[in-house]
C-alpha cells in the first residue's frame, strides 16, 4: 500500500524532473538559437555614457548594463552560444575518441588495451587545472584550444566506461555466436556491442555537457579562456567580480544563466539515467 | 570564590606589570599593511619588484633619499659632489648611524655594499645592470668615499635612493651568510626586522636608534594578499589599515568610498599604460594605419568612464612626473572619420584583423582593452583580444616578437626619468622592443646617456618622446594613479607615487 503510494509519488517526481529539465534546456537552446535575431548587435555595442545602468530601470536594458555600457540581457543570451558550443563540441569530441578507444581496447585486449589504459591512468592522475594552465600557457587560450583541452582531458572517462562494459559483454552468448558465424569485427563492435553500452555513455554525456559549461566558465574567469570581447558566461562573471558590491547585476545574471542551464541538463541526465537503467525502480 | 578573586587580582597585577615593562616612551600602536606580493627575498640585490620596496624602504637607507615629493635629499650621505666630468662622485657620510644589529655605518659598509652589488653576489640578481656605470668605490677616510664611474650616469644619484643601492651591514652578512640575510634583513632604516613568514607576511618594529625622525608606531606588519576583493574586505573589517598599490581595481573604489570607516587616497604615479604596435608585420607596419587607430579610439572617454578619473591621458609613454615629459606635445584627437580616411589611404580593407594581446589577470586593463577594441570595430577593423598568462606574455610572447598587431605594455620607472622607459622600449635589440630598429632613434637614445648636463638631456628626451609619437610607435593610453585604501584610524599618511613607502611619519589611533 505505502510502497505503491511511494512509487507513484516517485514517478510524479520523475515526471516533474523531466518536464523541468526539458523546459530549462529547451528554453535556453531556443534563446541561443535565435539570439542573432533577438539581438542583432550581438551585445557588443559599448555605450560609455550608460555604464552600469541598474536592472529594471531602463526598458532598453532590462537587466541593466555592464561597465562598458553593454546590455547585460543581450550578452547573457549571446554568451549562451559560447557555453553551449564548448559544452556540446567538447563532449562530442571526447565521446568519439573515448568510445573508439574503449571499444578497441576492451574487445581486442592485449597490447592496445595495455597502451590505452596506461595512458588513461597517467592522464587521470593529472589534476585538471594543472593540465589546463600548462596547456594554455603553451598554446594560448581561445575557443578552439579550450575545446581541444576539454576533449584531451575527458576522453578517458568514456574510454574507461566503454571498456568496462565491453569486458562484461564480450563473453556473452550473442557476441560469441556472432563470432562463431564469422561476423566481421567491425560489425560486432558497431552492431552488437555499441547499442548495448550506449545508455550509460549518453547519461555521462549530459552530465559532462553541464560540467564543461562550468569548466569553460572557470577558465574564462581565470582569464585563460575565450576572447574577452566575445560574450561568455564565465567572462561576464569575471568582469563583474570587482563590481559585485555596487553593481551585482553584472555577474549575477550570467551566474543565474549557468545555474539554470546546468540544472536543466542535470535533471535531464538524471531522468535519462533512470529511464535507461534496466534494473532501476522506474523500469516499465 | 576567594580563590577565583585571588587569581584575577594576580592576573591583573601581572598584566599591569607587563604593560609597564613594555610601554615605550614614544611609539605606540600597530599598523597593518596589505601588499599584493611576497618578493621572496629581502636582499636588495635580489629584487626588481616594487612591492619589495614598499617594505624594504622602511628597513634600509640609501646614500640619497627620495620621499613622496620626489625631490632628492641626503640620506646616509649628508652631501655629495660630482667631479671629473661626472666620472667621480665624492660622498660625505652621516656620522653616528648604526645598523639594527649595532654594527656602525661607515665608509667600509658603503664599499662593501657596492663591491657586493657589482661582484659575484650581485651577478645572481637583476639589480646589477641598473648600476653598470659604477666602477668601484674608494674609501678616503671613515666618513668619506669616492665613487668612480666608467661613464657618466645622469640618473645614478636617483638610483642610489632605492633598490640595489641600499646600504647593507658587512659584518652581519659575513657572520650569518647570504641565505640567512635573504630572510633576516638588517639595515639602518626606521624599522627593524622581527619575523618573516613566506607568502604570509613580514613583521617589523620601530628602531630606537634611527638617525632620522623616529617612527610614531611601535609595530609595522605586512600581509601578502594578492586578491583585491580579499584585501578590500579585510580593510572593511578593520583587520588591515592600509592597502597599497597595485591592488585596488578602479571598479572597487565606489565600494570603499561608501564605507564611512575607510577611504581612498590617490596620487600621481609613474605607471603608464599603452597598447604598443607590432611595427614589423601586419597592417600596423604602416605608420598611417597606426595613426588611424589612434585617431579612431576615444581615449579621453575611456579614461573618464572606465577609469573613473583615476588616470590622466598621456601623449608619449610617460606621465607628468617623468623627466623628459613634454607639456607642449598634443594628443591626436578622437576623429573616426579621419581614421577611416587614413585606413582607406593605406589600402586597408574593412574587416582587417587586429589582435590585441593583454595580461589575463589585469581586470581594469581588460575593460580598457575591450573598449579600445569596440572603438576599432567602429572604424571598420575586426579587433580581437587574446589574453595571456602574465609571465608568458612578458617572457615569451613580447620578447620573441610573437604578439598580434597590438600588445599591452605597462611600465613604471621608479627613477621617473624617461631614459628608463624610452631606452628599453625603443632601442634596437632591447627585450621590450622586438620589432623596431631605427638608427635615428638609437642615436638619440645613446646621445643622452653620455652627458650629465640635465637641461640638454631633457631636451633630447623630449625630442625622443616627440619622435616616437610622430612615428606612432604605440597607442598611448593613460597614466594611472597610485591608489591606496586607508583606514580612518591612520593619521598623517602621505601617498607615495612609486610604492617606495616609508611609514615613520604615520601614526594610528
Amino acid at each position: 500500500m505505502t510502497a505503491i503510494a511511494k512509487s507513484a509519488r516517485f514517478k510524479r517526481y520523475k515526471n516533474l524532473e523531466f518536464i523541468l529539465g526539458v523546459l530549462l534546456t529547451g528554453g535556453i537552446c531556443l534563446a541561443v538559437l535565435f539570439s542573432d535575431l533577438l539581438f542583432p548587435d550581438g551585445g557588443d555595442k559599448i555605450n560609455l555614457m550608460a555604464r552600469l545602468t541598474a536592472p529594471f530601470t531602463d526598458t532598453a536594458h532590462i537587466l541593466g548594463t555592464d561597465p562598458l555600457g553593454r546590455d547585460v540581457l543581450a550578452r547573457v543570451v549571446m554568451g549562451g552560444k559560447i557555453s553551449l558550443q564548448v559544452g556540446i563540441l567538447s563532449v562530442a569530441g571526447a565521446v568519439v575518441i573515448g568510445v573508439i578507444m574503449g571499444l578497441v581496447s576492451g574487445y581486442y585486449r592485449g597490447f592496445w588495451d595495455m597502451i590505452v589504459m596506461r595512458f588513461a591512468d597517467v592522464q587521470l592522475a593529472l589534476p585538471f587545472i594543472l593540465l589546463a594552465i600548462t596547456f594554455i600557457a603553451i598554446v594560448g587560450g581561445g575557443l578552439t584550444n579550450m575545446i581541444i583541452l576539454l576533449i584531451v582531458s575527458q576522453w578517458v572517462q568514456y574510454a574507461r566506461l566503454v571498456r568496462g562494459s565491453v569486458l562484461s559483454l564480450r563473453d556473452r552468448e550473442f557476441i560469441q555466436s556472432a563470432q562463431a558465424i564469422g561476423v566481421r569485427d567491425i560489425h560486432i563492435l558497431l552492431r552488437h556491442l555499441l547499442p548495448n553500452l550506449i545508455g550509460p555513455v549518453i547519461v555521462l554525456m549530459t552530465l559532462n555537457v553541464a560540467n564543461n559549461i562550468l569548466l569553460e566558465s572557470s577558465l574564462t574567469f581565470l582569464g585563460l579562456g575565450v576572447d574577452p570581447l566575445i560574450p561568455s558566461w564565465g567572462g561576464m562573471l569575471a568582469d563583474g567580480r570587482t563590481y559585485l558590491q555596487n553593481a551585482w547585476w553584472v555577474s549575477v545574471f550570467p551566474g543565474l544563466a549557468i545555474l539554470l542551464t546546468v540544472l536543466g541538463l542535470n535533471l535531464l541526465g538524471d531522468w535519462l539515467r533512470d529511464s535507461l537503467d534496466p534494473t532501476g525502480r522506474t523500469s516499465r | 570564590m576567594i580563590k577565583q578573586g585571588m587569581r584575577t587580582a594576580l592576573m591583573a597585577l601581572a598584566l599591569a606589570g607587563g604593560m609597564m615593562a613594555s610601554a615605550p616612551a614614544h611609539a605606540e600602536g600597530t599598523l597593518t599593511v596589505s601588499s599584493p606580493q611576497d618578493p621572496g627575498s629581502w636582499d636588495p640585490v635580489d629584487t626588481f619588484l616594487v612591492n619589495w620596496a614598499s617594505v624594504a624602504t622602511n628597513i634600509y637607507d640609501g646614500l640619497t633619499y627620495r620621499g613622496p615629493d620626489t625631490k632628492l635629499v641626503p640620506g646616509l650621505a649628508t652631501s655629495w659632489e660630482v667631479l671629473d666630468d661626472g666620472l667621480r662622485i665624492r660622498f660625505a657620510l652621516r656620522e653616528g648611524v648604526t645598523f639594527h644589529n649595532g654594527e656602525p655605518f661607515n665608509a667600509d659598509a658603503v664599499k662593501f655594499t657596492f663591491d657586493r652589488l657589482m661582484g659575484e653576489e650581485g651577478k645572481k640578481g637583476p639589480q646589477r645592470s641598473n648600476y653598470a656605470a659604477i666602477d668601484n668605490v674608494e674609501v678616503i677616510d671613515d666618513y668619506t668615499v669616492d665613487m668612480h664611474l666608467t661613464q657618466p650616469d645622469p640618473v645614478l644619484l636617483t638610483k642610489l635612493a632605492g633598490y640595489g643601492a641600499m646600504i647593507v651591514p658587512p659584518k652581519y652578512i659575513a657572520e650569518n651568510g647570504e641565505d640567512y640575510f635573504n630572510a633576516h634583513p638588517v639595515g639602518t632604516g626606521p624599522f627593524k626586522f622581527v619575523s618573516y613568514e613566506p607568502k604570509v607576511g613580514i613583521k617589523l618594529e620601530a628602531y630606537d636608534g634611527f638617525w632620522g625622525d623616529q617612527a610614531k608606531i611601535s609595530d609595522l606588519e605586512y600581509r601578502f594578499i594578492s586578491e583585491p576583493s580579499t584585501a578590500v574586505a579585510e580593510l572593511q573589517a578593520g583587520r588591515v589599515d592600509l592597502v597599497i598599490p597595485p591592488t585596488i581595481p578602479i571598479g572597487m573604489i565606489p565600494t570603499i568610498e561608501e564605507d564611512p570607516n575607510i577611504q581612498v587616497v590617490t596620487t600621481a604615479s609613474p605607471t603608464v599604460y599603452a597598447l604598443r604596435f607590432n611595427t614589423a608585420n601586419g597592417i600596423t607596419k604602416d605608420e598611417r594605419v597606426r595613426k588611424a587607430m589612434i585617431y579612431g579610439v576615444d581615449r579621453k572617454a575611456i579614461i573618464d568612464a572606465v577609469l573613473g578619473g583615476q588616470a590622466s591621458e598621456i601623449v608619449s609613454f610617460q606621465g607628468e612626473l617623468s623627466f623628459g615629459y613634454d607639456p607642449s606635445l598634443e594628443p591626436l584627437p578622437y576623429d573616426p572619420n579621419k581614421a577611416k580616411e587614413l585606413l582607406a589611404e593605406a589600402g586597408v580593407a574593412p574587416g582587417a584583423n587586429v589582435q590585441i594581446n593583454i595580461r589575463g589577470n589585469d581586470s581594469t586593463f581588460n575593460e580598457v582593452a575591450q573598449a579600445v577594441a569596440s572603438y576599432l570595430q567602429i572604424i571598420g577593423l575586426n579587433a580581437t583580444i587574446k589574453p595571456y598568462e602574465t609571465n608568458v606574455l612578458l617572457n615569451d610572447i613580447i620578447p620573441q616578437g610573437k604578439t598580434g598587431e597590438m600588445f599591452q605594455q605597462s611600465w613604471g620607472g621608479w627613477t621617473l626619468d624617461f631614459d628608463n622607459t624610452a631606452y628599453f622600449m625603443y632601442h634596437t635589440g632591447e627585450k621590450w622592443n622586438p620589432y623596431d630598429s631605427d638608427p635615428k632613434m638609437d642615436e638619440l637614445l645613446e646621445s643622452q646617456r653620455a652627458i650629465t648636463d640635465q637641461a640638454k638631456r631633457e631636451e633630447i628626451l623630449r625630442e625622443i618622446a616627440n619622435y616616437a609619437a610622430d612615428r606612432a610607435l604605440e597607442m598611448p593610453l593613460y597614466n594611472l594613479n597610485a591608489i591606496f585604501g586607508l583606514s580612518n584610524r591612520v593619521k598623517n599618511f602621505t601617498p607615495v607615487p612609486d610604492s617606495r613607502l616609508r611609514l615613520n611619519e604615520v601614526s594610528v589611533d
